[in-house]
């Protein structure tokens, strides 16, 4: 009985959890009519790929698409390298200024993306990177305390014989961090590339500052405005959104054993 | 000389880091800190003002309402998703089958995009389309216009929050409990403790460290909503949705008011420090225990 009970709610939870998912996807590929007509857990029958086809050309979500895989794209590929250098230096170095530099960077993490939103417009604005993918990108790129945090503690794991011996047979730092760290640290390099690309993708404040024409607009913008202005033709929104969340839907898939044991892993310390 | 060669070399690595740290975050931290005490529209020369911008924005009852509204978001949000998320990690946490399928589906909201959550949610209480009038009207309750109406819809937005990060808040809760010893709940068991005796002695005192971890950076994340309430409700009704972050926005990049902004960024940011400060003092206090 007890059991039963047990599984009822997990069941419950599980169910709640993946509806609003389920519930989008069914109804950007049902006949534009009946998604307003027929209750959101009625199946998508026939399949129409109208809405979709509708909002990929007419609503230039294509686009968008595009914009938002090169932001999360550069942004992921430059989190991971430098991410991965500085955390080598902090974690398996030493050097002077090492620990203070290292708490600046945990200090910042608890401070609001806002607060700096006006000034690092205002930076932008100087370099002149306004609505450029540049200026889209920069602030990112280079790494943030958090992934610095997250693969600092990993190299901190490895054996420091590891290392030892390929210093022995004379290789350099970079060496060593390319040939020995790297090849053992896979499974954070994919995490931290998983967590900063969702992250990415979704982000919505910065590029609704930096970017000011279609050009450079991502998707998150790109379905705000959709949304605002056709607030109620949900075939066509509902679609839009289909296709911003079904990119996170597939990594997320791929990569879940690791992203599931690295959220574990985050309140253990 | 290998010291130097050593130092130098570190630096290298940190270079790019560092450079980015530095006038990325840095560099905007004490820049708004100094933007807050001058009057600037984005034209011409800024003019110093002192403290003004604090003075206005402390008698203004939109920043005070903002303020309350942040407040209420976070209290409507943290408690509802830490008990849900310890109730399923208690579940969890018993050795059943399909745990493994069971923590995947329950980690799938956490990576949605909540622009997009914002879509589906108003789509889901649409008074006339969505779903949650749609089953409330079968059993013969006539439902609210959620979104429009000024009692509901911070509700509405906040459940998009607890439905997104309660599933993450369980996983790092469950990853708590397996580290406790199960030797102390078999103790406990053989000095005759009821379950609930067992639940508030043993389990969670022992959960204390996974506890304020979440407790601590959920809230640092809860009082920064924004996206939820952009796509959602721009604030309204009639204020009623105006959190800080949205009303920052707005000062900041709708009406150029970039010192003004300044100061309510600071304000924000001085909030958060005096929450987590007050849970990481409360939680302090308490006895930490130590297996390692």
């Amino acid at each position: 009985m007890k059991k039963i009970a047990l599984y009822l709610v997990l069941l419950a939870g599980a169910v709640v959890s993946v509806a609003p998912y389920l519930m989008t996807l069914n109804s950007a590929f049902k006949q534009p009519a009946q998604v307003l007509t027929t209750p959101a857990w009625d199946p998508a029958l026939p399949v129409t790929l109208e809405n979709i086809a509708q909002v990929w050309t007419e609503y230039d979500m294509a686009h968008f698409l595009m914009n938002s895989l090169i932001y999360a794209g550069l942004v992921t590929l430059g989190q991971v390298v430098f991410s991965t250098m500085a955390a080598y230096a902090f974690g398996r170095m030493s050097f002077p200024g090492r620990d203070v530099l290292f708490w600046g960077y945990l200090a910042t993490m608890m401070v609001p993306q806002i607060v700096t939103l006006v000034p690092l417009f205002l930076i932008m604005r100087e370099f002149g990177l306004i609505d450029s993918y540049l200026g889209l990108i920069l602030p990112t790129a280079f790494g943030t305390p958090y992934g610095i945090f997250l693969v600092r503690q990993y190299f901190r794991t490895i054996p420091k014989d590891v290392e030892l011996a390929a210093r022995i047979d004379g290789a350099g730092t970079w060496t060593v961090l390319t040939r020995v760290v790297l090849p053992l640290s896979r499974p954070i390099l994919a995490t931290l590339a998983t967590i900063t690309f969702i992250t990415t993708w979704n982000t919505l404040l910065w590029p609704l500052i930096i970017t000011n024409s279609d050009a450079t607009r991502v998707v998150t913008l790109g379905i705000s405005a959709l949304k605002g202005q056709y607030s109620s033709q949900y075939h066509l929104i509902l679609a839009a959104a289909a296709l911003a969340l079904l990119p996170l839907i597939a990594i997320f898939l791929l990569f879940q054993r690791h992203i599931v044991r690295s959220i574990a892993l985050t309140g253990l310390k | 000389m290998r010291r130097l060669r050593d130092t130098a070399e570190a630096y290298a690595l940190l270079a790019p880091s560092l450079f980015g740290f530095l006038l990325f975050l840095v560099a905007p931290i004490f820049g708004v800190a100094a933007l807050s005490l001058f009057d600037w529209n984005l034209m011409g020369a800024p003019s110093f003002v002192g403290l003004d911008n604090y003075r206005e924005l402390s008698a203004d009852p939109e920043v005070w309402r903002a303020v309350l509204n942040t407040v209420y978001y976070v209290l409507l949000n943290i408690p509802a998703q830490t008990v849900l998320a310890l109730l399923l990690a208690l579940a969890l946490n018993r050795r059943i089958r399909g745990g493994k399928v069971f923590r995947v589906a329950f980690v799938l909201p956490w990576m949605a995009m909540p622009v997009a959550l914002g879509i589906i949610w108003s789509w889901v209480f649409d008074p006339r389309y969505g779903a949650v009038n749609q089953v409330l009207g079968m059993v013969g309750i006539d439902g609210p216009n959620w979104l429009t109406d000024p009692a509901w819809a911070m509700p509405v937005i906040a459940s998009v929050n607890v439905w997104q990060y309660t599933g993450y808040t369980m996983l790092i809760l469950l990853a708590g409990l397996q580290a406790i010893p199960h030797q102390l709940h078999e103790a406990a068991m053989i000095d005759g403790t009821s379950p609930a005796q067992r639940f508030f002695r043993v389990t969670l005192p022992l959960l204390r460290p996974s506890l304020s971890f979440v407790l601590v950076t959920n809230t640092i994340g809860s009082f920064q909503v924004f996206d939820t309430v952009f796509v959602m409700t721009q604030g309204g009704p009639g204020g009623a949705t105006d959190v800080l972050n949205f009303h920052i926005y707005q000062q900041g990049f709708q009406l150029f008011r970039t010192g003004f902004a300044s100061a309510l960024a600071m304000v924000l940011f001085g909030l958060i420090l005096l929450v987590t400060a007050a849970q990481l003092v409360y939680f302090r206090k308490r006895t930490v225990y130590d297996f390692s």
